[in-house]
């Protein structure tokens, strides 16, 4: 008899080999290892005894910037993403949200795909890809599609990917011309935080100065990243005063699930959802105007 | 040429900061076992029984044990109210059950798990009110079997009370122009070192080396001596570097469990915690307080009476808790003129975590709830918070709340001016914006201390002390003083510390005591070289000793330092002639001073040497989410002397962020039954030194008489104690509303701007 646990770790190079072991033995996969050690040695999960490391694939960490938009590969860290002026210039909600992650260590090692494949309601990028219209490629042996942000989530730490699947890229269009989009979000402290209330906003004006479309999408007030249609449909057309942004905030208080947790309670998140949205709302809208046409 | 006020840069800091320095943790003795504490988990349960069989049975145990395999032993620093193990009942979360010594974390971990322990869960008692009125459900059923410190009273789940009582408080108050009331509370604050707690022990036949990250390793030897049944000189105790403290690494810990485990095992065993221990298991938190203020004053602006009732809950264990609850009550009436006091303490068992010493204990929460209430005095009265200070801070010549006249530098309100001048104006600040003040006083902690001094034959000069490093470079600092006697640079002075075996009885790294106390030994004893230098001196240069000084490494003829000899010469001197030039003392401090007879007061009667202090603060609030940003600090104290200005800044740097944390956002939650739910560095949110302030730091004051060596005063603790109060101040000058639960975290602001508007 031995107390020792049976691990298994394995690392491939290329992606095919990656999906050769996944259609095998669907096993844990880890990248930067910023959520799977930290919560190991926190005691909230054990180390899984199967791990697929993917940090020596080649190839998942190019990130490309085109007319029709963007290509990021899974492993693109967030510091490289919080780097990229065309990043910051016309995706900004992702270069805002990609600052606040963790701390420079976080950054530096936590990726994209694994920010999303954690599916933690608090996880800072869903929220702003979902606005700016993204979409993932998910790969398998099989063969492989393409599915909206929006869509992957579907609970804390769930995700739709079939277990013989992995996130290989993101995909996100380009905005149109005086169009612009933030993420902020309700903070304690001024580094190493987590969400509280988060909300992303993307804005596209009109050649009137109206708003052409709007989409919204909310952090930590639900158990996935949370889009809110009534939002969007209460501010297209309409004029971006002051006014008619907060107006259009209050909505998103219906579509928030707020719960009560060590950060704070449901009555002050749920409060704190039109305060964010606004906010984002009114930064994004400055930045749209600020684009060039 | 005086070195003291040379700014020294502490000798480890290369090392800490570049990662090569040595931490307990980082020891790896040949063949050393992993240590596994087993915990209640149960709040509070009795213990039907406990089957260690099957865990002995496993691969790779070496020991497991529990209270039935060391002495019978209660322990305690005020009462004697603990064991090594849970002996029958379980009274708090993490109450350690059982230790395991095993090959690896793994195996360690199998035979935690595989440790009976039958438990029958009981209703907790959580709420320290009830506590203390409930004469049945007792924390404690066998209290009054209980040794405990000369002085105290107690009461079934009453384990310390204490008072202040001066003139009439009733009478001055029903006769008062203005009475003023205020409620506080607070919640458990951590000390939160940054190196987790670790003990490494090996047994040399019937004699125990320990290291240990410990503050006090004294204590910790004499607490493994009296819980393992021992002899002292069959204890060693050795800290490597100390990767802080900030007090909840004073007191005995987990060296005899892990001492008992060696001792069974046959091997080294090693202790190391991880965050979520180090915030269940040990004994020293800031304890969650309620406080209720009442003051009664006249229209001129005047304090004519103050009444106070403080509860401070300890959790399971007493610890440091009665005698917390005496500072608390000084801290309570603050170094203000008010002729007519009843402030009281009281000490409460419950089942939860046991609260103790953190920098600073009760001071930052208690000076945080008496200085909001003075502001709510001020407000009440129509008079700026400043000029209400000012006409109510004490002066030399004045009485403290227990009566000692302070004779001492008493420089508080040259403290407040200088804030106020250093944080700029306060009207026309941008909307949101605000300042507060906080001032407040401290203790200096006279204690027995000693220190050797001998002198190399090469001239330069070695300090053997019992003093400990809790990371705050104060023993580092030690050096100057030994300098400054025997006319050497600092750097040729060395420091022998750390190993119980090597040096004098020392109380360790608390109560800001470690330059007070040991400096004083360091001095004298250095004198006692100095005397011998200049006699051996005077032979040799045909002289009389009167007209010799020291300097840089000579003894030269005052007024013609070509005329001298340097001490290598001496030293080598005196060594053939059969002498060593070795000096050794233990001078006692000054006395206390005189007070009145309050009730249970234990060791704070009075305040030596007290310290003095105000700081400024800043603040931003956004009042839609009630985040509040601290943009400036500026913090003045009065500590006699500053003996070393680089150590006593970056104390005070130290202690104003400490003390936002504090103010902001450091605080446990508790479900219902009393466990911790935010035992994590993610849910339990210090500052980042991103939310770090502009922070100005002055000293003011003169050397103190009544203080130590050349007129210096306790300096570690006090810069965390008036930060908070500030921080609130400023809140409500900037939102118009107070806030009364500690911290003031956004949603408790939100939620007073809230309630204020509806």
């Amino acid at each position: 008899m031995t107390t020792a646990i049976a691990r298994t770790y394995v690392a491939p190079v290329t992606v095919d080999d990656v999906l050769a072991v996944l259609s095998e033995h669907p096993r844990r996969v880890v990248a930067g290892g910023t959520d799977l050690v930290v919560a190991a040695r926190s005691g909230k999960a054990p180390l899984p005894t199967d791990l697929l490391a993917i940090h020596r694939v080649g190839g998942l960490d190019a990130l490309a910037a085109s007319a029709e938009g963007l290509r990021i590969g899974a492993l693109v860290t967030h510091a490289a993403l919080e780097a990229s002026p065309e990043i910051r210039e016309r995706y900004s909600a992702l270069s805002d949200a990609c600052a606040l992650i963790g701390s420079h260590a976080t950054r530096s090692f936590g990726t994209l795909g694994g920010n999303i494949c954690n599916a933690s309601p608090a996880a800072e990028t869903p929220s702003p890809l979902i606005v700016l219209g993204a979409a993932a490629e998910l790969r398998s042996s099989r063969g492989s599609r393409e599915v909206p942000l929006g869509e992957i989530i579907v609970g804390p730490g769930r995700t739709i990917l079939n277990g013989d699947e992995l996130l290989t890229e993101v995909r996100v269009p380009r905005p149109p011309g005086r169009s612009g989009s933030a993420y902020v979000r309700l903070e304690y402290r001024r580094a190493m935080e987590i969400a509280v209330v988060g909300a992303a906003a993307f804005v596209a004006l009109a050649d009137d100065g109206t708003i052409a479309s709007a989409r919204v999408s909310l952090t930590a007030v639900g158990p996935r990243p949370l889009p809110v249609d009534a939002v969007a449909e209460r501010l297209s057309g309409a004029v971006p005063d002051p006014d008619a942004l907060a107006a259009a905030a209050e909505l998103a208080v219906h579509a928030a699930q707020p719960i009560d947790d060590i950060r704070g309670s449901s009555a002050y998140r749920g409060a704190m959802v039109p305060v964010m949205t606004r906010r984002a709302l009114e930064r994004a809208v400055q930045r749209a105007r600020s684009t060039q046409a | 040429m005086s070195v003291l006020g040379a700014k020294i840069r502490r000798p480890d800091g290369v090392a800490k900061v570049t990662g090569t320095a040595r931490y307990t943790a980082d020891l790896a003795p040949a063949g050393a076992l992993v240590a596994r504490l087993l915990y209640a988990g149960h709040p509070y349960a009795r213990i039907r029984s406990i089957d260690v069989t099957r865990a002995r049975a496993l691969p790779g145990v070496f020991a497991v044990i529990t209270q039935s395999d060391v002495p019978r032993v209660r322990h305690g620093l005020m009462v004697k109210d603990r064991t090594l193990f849970a002996e029958g009942v379980v009274r708090y979360e993490a109450d350690v059950v059982a230790a395991v010594a095993a090959i690896d974390d793994e195996a360690a971990e199998a035979a935690c798990a595989a440790i009976e322990v039958d438990y029958e869960p009981l209703e907790p008692i959580v709420d320290p009110e009830q506590a203390l009125a409930d004469p049945v459900r007792l924390v404690h059923p066998d209290w009054d079997d209980y040794a405990t410190a000369p002085g105290l009273i107690r009461d079934g789940n009453a384990c310390g009370f204490c008072d202040v009582v001066k003139g009439d408080a009733d009478a001055a108050l029903a006769a008062a122009d203005v009475v003023v009331t205020s409620r506080y509370r607070t919640d458990m604050a951590h000390p939160v070192p940054i190196e987790p707690r670790a003990v490494v022990a090996e047994w040399h036949g019937d004699t125990v080396s320990i290291w240990s990250s410990t503050q006090v390793p004294y204590v910790a030897r004499a607490g493994v001596a009296e819980c393992l049944q021992m002899p002292e000189r069959d204890v060693r105790v050795v800290v490597t570097h100390l990767g802080g403290g900030f007090g909840g690494k004073c007191d005995m810990h987990y060296e005899p469990h892990v001492a008992a485990l060696a001792r069974v095992a046959g091997r080294p065993v090693k202790l190391v915690f991880d965050r979520r221990q180090e915030f269940l298991a040990p004994d020293m938190r800031h304890h969650p307080l309620t406080l209720e203020f009442t003051t009664g004053l006249d229209r001129s602006g005047a304090m004519l009476a103050r009444r106070a009732r403080i509860v401070l809950d300890t959790g399971a264990y007493a610890g440091h808790g009665p005698l917390i609850a005496e500072i608390a009550t000084m801290m309570a009436a603050g170094p203000y003129r008010i002729p007519n006091i009843r402030i009281e303490g009281h000490t409460v068992y419950t089942t939860t975590g046991p609260s103790g010493s953190v920098r600073g204990p009760s001071g930052p929460q208690t000076v945080w709830a008496a200085e909001q209430h003075v502001d709510e005095c001020a407000r009440r009265l129509g008079i700026d918070p400043l000029e209400f200070r000012l006409n109510n801070l004490v002066e030399p010549g004045d009485e403290g709340p227990t009566g000692q006249i302070f004779t001492s530098s008493v420089a508080v309100k040259e403290c407040l001016t200088k804030v106020a001048e250093m944080i700029g104006p306060r009207d026309d600040l941008p909307e949101g914006e605000g300042v507060g003040f906080g001032v407040g006083w401290w203790y200096s902690f006279p204690m027995a201390s000693a220190a050797s001094v001998r002198l190399n034959f090469d001239g330069s000069a070695t300090i053997v002390t019992g003093a400990q490093e809790n990371g705050s470079g104060a023993v580092m600092g030690l050096t100057i003083l030994g300098a400054e006697e025997l006319g050497l640079d600092p750097s040729q002075v060395s420091l022998v510390y750390q190993d119980t075996d090597a040096a004098p009885f020392d109380h360790g790294s608390g109560g800001s005591q470690t330059t007070y106390n040991n400096g004083r030994a360091v001095v004298q004893s250095a004198i006692q070289v100095r005397e011998r230098l200049l006699q051996l001196a005077a032979d040799h240069l045909e002289a009389s000793p009167e007209d010799l000084e020291l300097h840089n490494g000579r003894v030269e003829v005052s007024g013609s330092p070509e005329t001298g000899v340097d001490f290598a010469t001496l030293a080598t001197n005196a060594r053939f002639a059969g002498e060593q030039l070795v000096g050794i003392s233990s001078p006692p401090p000054a006395a206390m001073p005189d007070a009145l007879a309050c009730a249970g007061r234990l060791a704070l009667a009075s305040f030596q040497a007290p310290s003095f202090f105000a700081h400024a603060i800043r603040v931003r609030v956004d009042p839609e989410t009630g985040v509040v940003r601290v943009l400036d600090a500026a913090a003045a104290h009065d500590y006699g002397r500053i003996i070393n200005p680089l150590g006593a800044e970056g104390q005070v740097e130290g202690g104003v962020v400490h003390g936002i944390g504090i103010a902001l956002l450091e605080g446990s939650q508790h479900d219902a039954v009393g466990r911790q739910m935010n035992p994590n560095l993610l849910g339990y949110k210090l500052q980042t030194s991103a939310d770090v302030p502009d922070i100005k730091v002055a000293f003011v004051g003169t050397p103190a008489p009544d203080g130590s060596a050349h007129g210096m005063k306790g300096v570690g603790e006090p810069p965390a104690v008036p930060t908070p109060a500030a921080v609130g101040n400023a809140i409500t000058a900037a939102v118009g509303v107070q806030v009364q639960h500690l911290p003031m975290t956004p949603e408790r602001v939100w939620a007073a701007i809230d309630e204020a508007r509806s």
